[in-house]
């Protein structure tokens, strides 16, 4: 990558949108982006796109990508252990994880371990702030992350190939392989990612004197992916997007006496896509075949593990109109059928069909206006009627105002309906009002966003214990989040010195109105910041957190807390020019040795070290 | 004398200040942590603790453990405690071990880590302990998570586990009586367990009925409290020179009764969230009741009880996301001290 290409990407990296474009696809665009209308069509709410030269700075883990570059907070427990996400002071499953525009976040129990994506299976990926249920479906309530392949049409043949190896065993090894011409585009990309995991805890030991490690803590993550783009003329196209990938985790100790016990994930995801225009008409046309699976091993050493698996097949049908020239509508009709089974209920099936309409009006080409509706049918529960509204306009070339207002929702999970014993068929769908204002100022090369919202939630699934020792979900709890998110960004060159400077912060409040107590494991301040500089073909980067205490139990007793910590890491590498481009690079993890953690007892890494080399030809 | 600062903390929050009936004189001589009562707090998602109430319930500390130890851990589920000596075991069910402590300065002495799974209760005989251990559950060992219990037998001079002894069957709660240890179960055992520690071996069990669990013996009886689901419970009284049986049936209202303890020729027992007593002579139980307090606790009502020293000690399990409380009446039922203790309190013991 060219000095110029690597400051343009930076740049990119700052701005909330990729320019307006028709999203039509009969023009000859070479790059083709899954998710066609996440941006086009949300431009009322902040999106923060981390395209490949950020991915490529950050550990192979997508919790690391979003830790340090955005303002998720993450419930980490230890180094490469499931990690889940609190965005805007929600729940772990108000957050949804969205591949190539289909939701994947788990329908058994209702979230997304961030640490079974690896960030550099894919092309682009984007934090989508607030309500986005119209759109994503369940779970989007805080916010979405999008994981987006983008296939390329310009007769290459490029491979990417990188190799890292660091502290604790850990070994990486990512490839990714683009072949194209102007009708055909393939993209196929393997990775595993490993390590011991090892380390020791920064300053703890035995009673005995013995420094103490993290034991059991071995992780491996292999995904494989192949994506293939063909136009079939000037107005069609069809799309095949497929991933597969497992993560088999041993779970650390945290007595060095407990019981070892593993985690396997396997997930698999497979989308067919067509799309047409054809004048005012645009149809567009998805199936999609969605598999996950666990299994837990109580004790490692035996092949006895307990299991859960869902099935889900997904066929969408868009329709949209061009109703004058600046207002688009879309007639979204769509299925989604799951199977879930597993050691703890029986074969259970959930039809859910659902009718959305959209409406984009583009007024002039500063004001954006967006509108939504989705009403979900199904047997299990009753679905809201959802809806968002929202407009973005610019005042002037430095100012321009968002706002939107939105419901949306969680619905109940395989475990909270069917869960041997207490699952309760009787839940509702968590759900939400939320409304936001931002307020994006540009100057110059220096982009400032500033997201004020407020998220009101109701009918929280919480499982509490109903009679005896059975546990079982209610819709119990209430809760109002607000506060503020400030994303910054400026980059700049001088002759051969470039200079990239990144920044985000948020303020959150997530507030139990029966008890008026933070929930726990929800900061109310995390922070991140990032500089880079570059010359010539060397640059160093160096990367900062903070995140501020959390509560870890509901009563908010100021006693027990994870103390505030901050995390800095510090990367070099040099590109030596062979073929096309190669680097070799150096991090230092946790320069200053901070002893930290997210959750309690789960102590994460002291400093340590990776290498890594990237070749592309 | 240690005043922490939760001490004052929990002296501040107390909402009833009845002057109790010991003298208040008295002077702790030993360490911080005797004459006193632990109260052992399970945990939740994080490690179990101890906190300590001192005879005359004016001085408390919530977290002894970690106030002397440090970060060192206790240990999840922390279940039960059992003494020999100067010295406490502290069993820790989540995470396979028992940390030994001195029972008048909390200070760690030794840790047992090895040969425990699941371990439940433990009992002491001539220097040796013997502790249940629930081994694997059916959940996660269909074919054997019922049958695999066994008896840890643990060196006390070493503190290490020396042998096993395999019970067949499943097993938690533990007595010593006449030198032979009884053993219930409630969730699948409906028999007592009967050991021969010095033979190591098997006797044969006593037919009690399904949905026994706590129990004591006195007088060369047992009695077992017995709680099947829907029906009147039990309590089963085991003769043991014969082995025989007689039984006292609750009245149809006090169903799922808990917390067997015999104190003073008298049998105390729960129900829900009130505790009632009888003569250990009567055969039929009282239906009035001493004392009710209030939980809005789902779960944990009751979690933990106990009569000692002319006090009634009631531990509520809350949340088990919170600390909880710990409860102090006479035994005329009047409340004298409430304490906010840890997470998920699950029983008391007498450290005198």
């Amino acid at each position: 990558m060219t000095l110029k290409k690597l400051i343009l990407s930076v740049f990119v990296l700052l701005c909330q949108c990729i320019s307006a474009q028709n999203d039509s696809i009969n023009n000859l665009k070479e790059v083709i982006v899954s998710d066609r209308t996440l941006h086009f069509d949300n431009k009322s709410q902040t999106i923060q796109v981390l395209n490949d030269s950020v991915i490529d700075k950050n550990q192979s883990y997508l919790t690391n990508l979003l830790n340090f570059n955005s303002v998720l907070y993450f419930k980490e427990y230890g180094r490469g252990g499931t990690s889940t996400v609190s965005f805007r002071g929600t729940t772990a499953s108000q957050t949804a994880v969205v591949w190539n525009g289909i939701n994947v976040n788990s329908l058994l129990n209702g979230s997304a371990d961030f640490n079974t994506f690896t960030s550099s299976d894919f092309n682009s990926i984007s934090v989508k702030a607030g309500g986005g249920s119209v759109s994503y479906g369940s779970g989007a309530i805080g916010g979405s992350v999008h994981l987006n392949t983008n296939l390329v049409f310009d007769n290459k043949f490029e491979n990417n190939l990188r190799l890292d190896y660091g502290s604790f065993n850990t070994i990486g090894v990512n490839y990714k392989m683009n072949l194209s011409n102007k009708k055909w585009s393939t993209q196929v990309g393997l990775s595993r990612n490993s390590s011991d995991n090892d380390y020791d805890y920064v300053d703890l030991y035995t009673w005995q004197g013995v420094q103490r490690k993290n034991e059991n803590g071995q992780y491996a993550t292999t995904s494989l992916s192949g994506n293939v783009g063909y136009k079939i003329s000037a107005h069609e196209m069809l799309t095949f997007y497929s991933q597969f990938s497992n993560t088999d985790r041993n779970l650390s100790l945290v007595s060095e006496s407990d019981s070892k016990t593993k985690y396997i994930n396997t997930f698999s995801r497979n989308l067919l896509e067509y799309a047409e225009t054809e004048g005012r008409f645009s149809s567009n046309y998805k199936v999609a075949y969605l598999t996950e699976e666990y299994q837990y091993f109580a004790d490692i050493d035996s092949d006895y593990f307990t299991f859960g698996k869902s099935e889900s097949f997904i066929a969408k049908m868009d329709f949209g109109y061009q109703l004058i020239e600046s207002i688009k509508l879309d007639g979204i009709v769509d299925y989604n059928g799951t199977k879930g089974f597993g050691t703890s209920f029986g074969d259970n099936t959930r039809h859910i069909g659902a009718v959305a309409l959209k409406a984009v009006q583009k007024a002039n080409p500063k004001w954006q206006n967006e509108l939504g509706f989705r009403k979900e049918a199904t047997s299990d529960y009753d679905s809201p009627f959802l809806f968002s509204l929202g407009s973005s306009y610019a005042f002037t070339s430095f100012y321009n105002l968002k706002v939107n207002f939105s419901r949306n929702f969680r619905i109940p999970t395989f475990n909270d309906l069917y869960w041997e014993e207490g699952g309760n068929p009787d839940l509702q769908p968590e759900s939400s009002y939320q409304t936001e204002v931002g307020n994006v100022f540009t100057y110059k090369k220096f982009t400032l966003t500033e997201t004020l919202y407020f998220n009101k939630i109701d009918n929280l699934i919480r499982w509490v214990p109903v009679n005896g020792d059975v546990w079982s979900p209610e819709n119990t709890d209430r809760v109002n989040t607000y506060g503020s998110e400030t994303i910054l960004g400026w980059a700049n060159s001088y002759g051969k010195n470039s200079f990239a400077v990144n920044g985000t912060y948020a303020y959150t409040i997530s507030k139990n109105l029966d008890t008026d107590k933070q929930l726990f494991f929800v900061p109310y301040h995390k922070a991140t910041a990032s500089v880079a500089y570059s010359y010539s073909k060397f640059s160093v980067d160096y990367q900062y957190l903070y995140n501020g205490f959390v509560y870890t139990r509901s009563d908010n007793d100021p006693n027990e807390i994870i103390d505030a910590y901050q995390v800095s890491n510090l990367g070099f590498n040099y590109d030596f020019k062979f073929l096309e481009s190669s680097k070799i690079g150096f991090q230092v993890l946790n320069v200053f040795n901070e002893k930290y953690e997210s959750v309690e007892d789960r102590p994460m890494p002291g400093r340590n070290f990776n290498l890594y080399l990237t070749l592309k030809f | 004398m240690k005043f922490s600062k939760s001490f004052f903390v929990a002296l501040l929050s107390v909402s009833v200040l009845v002057s109790c009936t010991n003298d208040d004189d008295k002077v702790v001589d030993s360490g911080d942590y005797n004459e006193g009562v632990l109260v052992l707090n399970e945990g939740g998602s994080g490690q179990g603790s101890v906190s300590y109430i001192s005879n005359d319930l004016n001085n408390f500390t919530q977290d002894a453990y970690t106030s002397v130890n440090g970060s060192d851990l206790l240990g999840k589920y922390v279940q039960s405690i059992f003494f020999d000596g100067d010295n406490a075991y502290i069993i820790a069910g989540g995470s396979n071990k028992i940390t030994v402590v001195n029972r008048n300065t909390f200070k760690i002495v030794a840790k047992i880590e090895t040969g425990l799974v699941n371990p439940r209760y433990g009992v002491v005989k001539d220097g040796k302990a013997y502790v249940t251990n629930a081994n694997t559950y059916s959940y996660a060992n269909l074919a054997t998570g019922n049958t695999d219990d066994y008896v840890a037998v643990i060196n006390l001079t070493t503190n290490l586990v020396e042998s096993k002894i395999e019970l067949n069957a499943t097993a938690n709660r533990i007595v010593l009586e006449n030198g032979k240890l009884y053993i219930t179960e409630p969730y699948v055992n409906d028999k007592v367990l009967v050991v021969n520690p010095t033979t190591k071996t098997l006797e044969a069990p006593i037919n009690v009925g399904s949905d026994a669990d706590t129990m004591e013996a006195k007088d060369g009886v047992l009695y077992v409290l017995r709680s099947p689901y829907g029906v009147s419970s039990e309590i089963v009284k085991v003769k043991l020179s014969d082995n025989s049986l007689s039984k006292i049936t609750f009245p149809a209202e006090l169903q799922d009764a808990k917390n067997l303890d015999i104190e003073q020729n008298k049998i105390y027992y729960t129900v829900g969230t009130s505790v009632y007593g009888m003569n250990i002579s009567e055969t039929t139980a009282s239906k009035t009741a001493i004392l009710t307090y209030n939980s809005n606790s789902d779960y944990g009502k009751m979690y933990g009880f106990a009569v000692k020293n002319n006090h009634f000690f009631i531990a509520d399990g809350g949340d088990f996301t919170a600390n909880s409380k710990a409860y102090i009446y006479s035994l005329a039922g009047v409340l004298e001290k409430e304490f906010t203790v840890g997470v998920g309190p699950n029983g008391f013991y007498f450290n005198n």
